[in-house]
């Protein structure tokens, strides 16, 4: 429960040294030039393998970023104090969205290569030709468009009422913030769907599952919160917000590890049981084809890995207030994340096993460091909590029961 | 803080109990509920509720003895206001659990001065809602030979593991049985104050039922571990039950049943209907008994917040669902959903949209949230749209199957509604007897939120 300790915070410097902030800069802006060097020598040689490992990395970004989003609008309409530390770092991964659309463009220029409603055979097929209306390329564009023009108006406004408040600390901020949170969180859910059925699932445009928004969503907030823990942790050790993220906040971090770890098992196992135990062929062969060969013990991986290996091991309070513990599941949960959404996109592409080709880490390497520095750049000579927030004293007192 | 018209503190942490009350005050106020001859409208509950629940044993006592051929069931629709009101009771107990232990879990203190009331009506719902899966197999003496795995070569008997059915089995009774273990933990100190405030036997009854709680540090050191414990286990609950409810129609084949956002959107509509219960219940309770100061227009403006935030979850599952039946471009998917909104139950479904989807848009206008009659209304549109939304998803996909020619139109006999009507009086009966005898707020735990209260005030910061 939060009680107030007077005594505590004001130790924390909130904003980072210059030094430091252009050291990590250098870094991530070196891997995105390695790593974009590398897909671009892929897009070349290999456009197939490129865009399908594109697009893994794509989606891999892009639901870590909405998990950011459905967090912070979450945590002003709930109107949570314990939180308000971890915030600005919330906001700040959550900011990246608007520069997804930029990206969003190499995958519309690979949807000959990695979505097959895109090519002729379509017209003919009987199932394909009723979907078309939908499934084609200028709508999948628009489509696309829309979705990053919402997200993007709302990461900005979210991003600009918060650093407002860091200035003159009006409540109104808070209130106002409400207000767009709440429409905010229904659209994106809409809107999250359309991305998943359009960018995921239409890779097998034949198959249809109305979980499949939901299962998205779940992955990229078990994302989100496992980099949130990396970041913040990586930031105590370079001896920033030691006070303000203390071991009662990091303990209600792991308790979000642990829940959306549950959460994903439940909504996953959910709609494979509900597949298998149903098994009509318009709906089996998807699970079919990604436990053809190699792809089997991927699947089977998943379900220790993703689900039942984390479930156990972050049950017990101490391993959500041990750092190691928690740094090691975080970056787990992370590459599991990775495989999850690896095991739904490459069976497309390689449909005997997976097939691992450099392209996949090249991609990865480009997008996440590119995303890493629109992260990196918010936090330049700005404070790394929200100062701001009449609910920080509460949040920097605060005390797990 | 810049703001200074009005005082950020106060906005942020808004006071849950109101009224410059003493802890004397709290116990005198709930206790005396219980103390004293019941108001007059409790009366007029129950002159009600009474015979509305003797009409359940009438009809119950009519169908054993007769068979279930007097429901309205028949092929093709082989399960009609049944299974909806066995679905519609189970999802209403939602609430009470969501209330006591994922808000406890999500350290919301306005639970406090509700979730006493909402567990109870949580086991109630419980109750009637098993009278359902006993009566329908038309024999309950034997039916638990089929819920149960009790041996029985003689009666050729044999449960089906594979069937969800047999799971509801299972989730139900952990359920029952958690949420009574929860509910019964969190009134022991309450009934501790009621046996000391009492004498003669009343003093010797709520002794044994608090099984002599004697309010020591050391007791309220475990009190506090069991009922966080409880919480934890209580939380997989919310989820599990209306999963596997939601499974006993997904995993068959038929179109408008088979569709995998099924779990995740029951148990959003079930915490939506328990808590549409919960301010129906709750509003006239506070009515009855005066207890503006205990049950603020803080707590049922959270509460319509709930209802509105599950309301569109609920929504954008049936436009999901309506999506994908035409994306799947299967012709069973595409009828099945046409024949929703536009064949001869037409009316069900419309009358679902409009008290599931469009009345809980009135609470996004702060005045609808603090408005009583104006919840009450739309909480009672709630419960109905709510019961309409399972028989629309059970009667419709059922009425034309695949094969034309066995297409029918269920219609409910005057057994259907007077077993549903009379649960509703059974369960109104409960709840009367529970605030006549029982504390209906938890006192201990709103002392616990006064207790902060106070502090925040004296010490200022």
């Amino acid at each position: 429960m939060a009680q107030e300790h007077p005594h505590q915070s004001a130790a924390d410097n909130y904003f980072l040294a210059p030094g430091m902030w252009a050291t990590v800069r250098n870094g991530l802006a070196f891997l995105a030039l390695a790593g974009w060097i590398a897909s671009i020598a892929g897009f070349a040689t290999n456009r197939e393998q490129f865009h399908f490992s594109y697009l893994t990395a794509f989606l891999f970004c892009v639901s870590i970023g909405l998990g950011a989003l459905f967090f912070v609008l979450v945590q002003h309409l709930s109107g949570s104090a314990c939180s308000v530390t971890v915030r600005r770092l919330e906001e700040s991964i959550m900011r990246t969205l608007p520069f997804g659309v930029v990206l969003f463009g190499l995958v519309v220029t690979g949807i000959h290569y990695t979505y097959h409603w895109s090519h002729e055979s379509a017209k003919t097929d009987a199932v394909l030709k009723q979907k078309l209306a939908y499934l084609n390329a200028d709508w999948f564009t628009i489509r696309g468009v829309i979705v990053f023009g919402l997200w993007t108006i709302w990461a900005l406004v979210l991003f600009r009422k918060s650093r407002a408040q860091d200035v003159d600390g009006a409540i109104a901020h808070t209130r106002n913030l409400v207000k767009w949170s709440a429409p905010g969180l229904l659209l994106l859910f809409i809107t999250a769907s359309v991305a998943s059925f359009d960018w995921i699932m239409s890779l097998d445009p034949h198959w249809f599952s109305t979980m499949f928004g939901v299962y998205f969503l779940t992955g990229g907030g078990l994302g989100f919160i496992a980099v949130l823990i990396l970041i913040c942790l990586a930031l105590r050790n370079a001896g920033y917000l030691n006070n303000a993220i203390n071991e009662e906040h990091y303990h209600d971090l792991g308790k979000w590890l642990f829940c959306m770890t549950a959460f994903w098992g439940y909504i996953a196992f959910s709609q494979y049981m509900l597949i298998w135990y149903g098994n009509l062929p318009e709906e089996i062969f998807w699970f079919k084809n990604r436990l053809v060969g190699s792809w089997e013990g991927m699947a089977i991986f998943l379900v220790f890995g993703h689900f039942l290996i984390p479930f156990f091991a972050l049950l017990p309070r101490a391993s959500k207030r041990n750092f190691k513990v928690l740094t090691f599941f975080a970056v787990w949960l992370l590459v599991m994340h990775y495989a999850d959404i690896y095991w739904q996109v490459m069976p497309v592409l390689h449909k005997n096993g997976i097939s691992p080709h450099w392209l996949d880490l090249a991609t990865l390497v480009a997008l996440v460091s590119t995303f890493g520095l629109i992260f990196w750049a918010q936090l330049r000579e700005r404070p790394l909590v929200p100062v701001g927030d009449p609910r920080l004293r509460q949040s920097l007192a605060f005390h797990n029961a | 803080m810049a703001d200074l018209a009005l005082d950020p503190r106060v906005e942020l942490n808004p006071p849950l109990v109101t009224g410059g009350q003493t802890y004397a005050d709290l116990t005198e106020k709930i206790s005396s509920i219980t103390e004293q001859p019941p108001p007059k409208q409790w009366y007029f509950g129950m002159a009600i509720a009474v015979p509305v629940a003797l009409l359940l044993f009438g009809c119950l006592t009519y169908l054993v003895s007769t068979g279930i051929g007097v429901w309205g069931n028949n092929i093709p629709v082989g399960w009609g206001w049944d299974i909806t009101n066995f679905v519609w009771w189970i999802g209403i107990g939602h609430a009470g659990t969501l209330i006591s232990a994922i808000l406890f879990l999500f350290r919301q203190k306005w639970r406090t001065s509700i979730n006493r009331a909402a567990e109870a009506m949580t086991l109630f719902a419980v109750a009637c809602a098993a009278i359902y899966p006993l009566f329908h197999t038309g024999r309950p003496w034997r039916a638990a030979y089929w819920l149960f795995p009790l041996p029985n070569e003689y009666l050729h008997i044999w449960q089906n593991f594979r069937s969800p059915l047999m799971w509801d089995v299972f989730a139900v009774s952990t359920y029952g049985t958690v949420s009574l273990l929860f509910w019964y933990v969190g009134l022991i100190p309450d009934l501790a104050t009621l046996r000391d405030r009492a004498a003669g036997l009343r003093q010797k009854i709520f002794a044994i039922m608090s099984f002599g709680w004697r309010g020591s540090a050391r007791q309220w050191k475990h009190y506090e571990l069991a009922y966080l414990i409880l919480a934890g286990i209580s939380t997989p609950l919310v989820l599990s039950v209306h999963s596997i409810v939601s499974f006993d129609f997904a995993t068959s084949v038929l179109p408008g049943w088979h569709t995998t956002i099924f779990p995740p959107y029951f148990v959003a509509g079930a915490i939506y209907s328990g808590f549409a219960m919960v301010v129906s219940l709750l509003v006239l309770a506070r009515w009855i008994y005066g207890l503006q100061n205990l049950i603020t227009l803080k707590h049922l403006d959270n509460m319509c917040k709930v209802m509105l935030a599950t309301g569109m979850i609920v929504g954008f599952s049936y436009g999901t669902e309506y999506f994908i039946a035409w994306y799947s471009a299967n012709p069973f998917e595409q009828f099945t959903f046409r024949n929703r909104a536009f064949g001869p139950y037409w009316w069900a479904y419309w009358t679902m949209i409009t008290c599931n989807v469009l009345s809980p848009q009135l609470f996004w206008f702060k005045k609808m949230r603090q408005s009583l009659v104006g919840m009450f209304i739309i909480s009672i549109f709630i419960n109905i749209g709510m019961w309409f939304e399972r028989f629309v998803i059970i009667v419709t996909s059922l009425h034309r199957d695949f094969l034309p020619s066995s297409w029918g139109y269920f219609r409910p006999t005057w057994v259907d509604i007077g077993t549903f009507t009379g649960t509703i009086g059974l369960f109104l009966t409960l709840f009367l007897l529970f605030l006549r005898f029982l504390p209906a707020i938890a006192i201990a735990e709103v002392k616990g939120v006064l207790h902060g209260q106070i502090q925040r005030e004296k010490g200022d910061h």
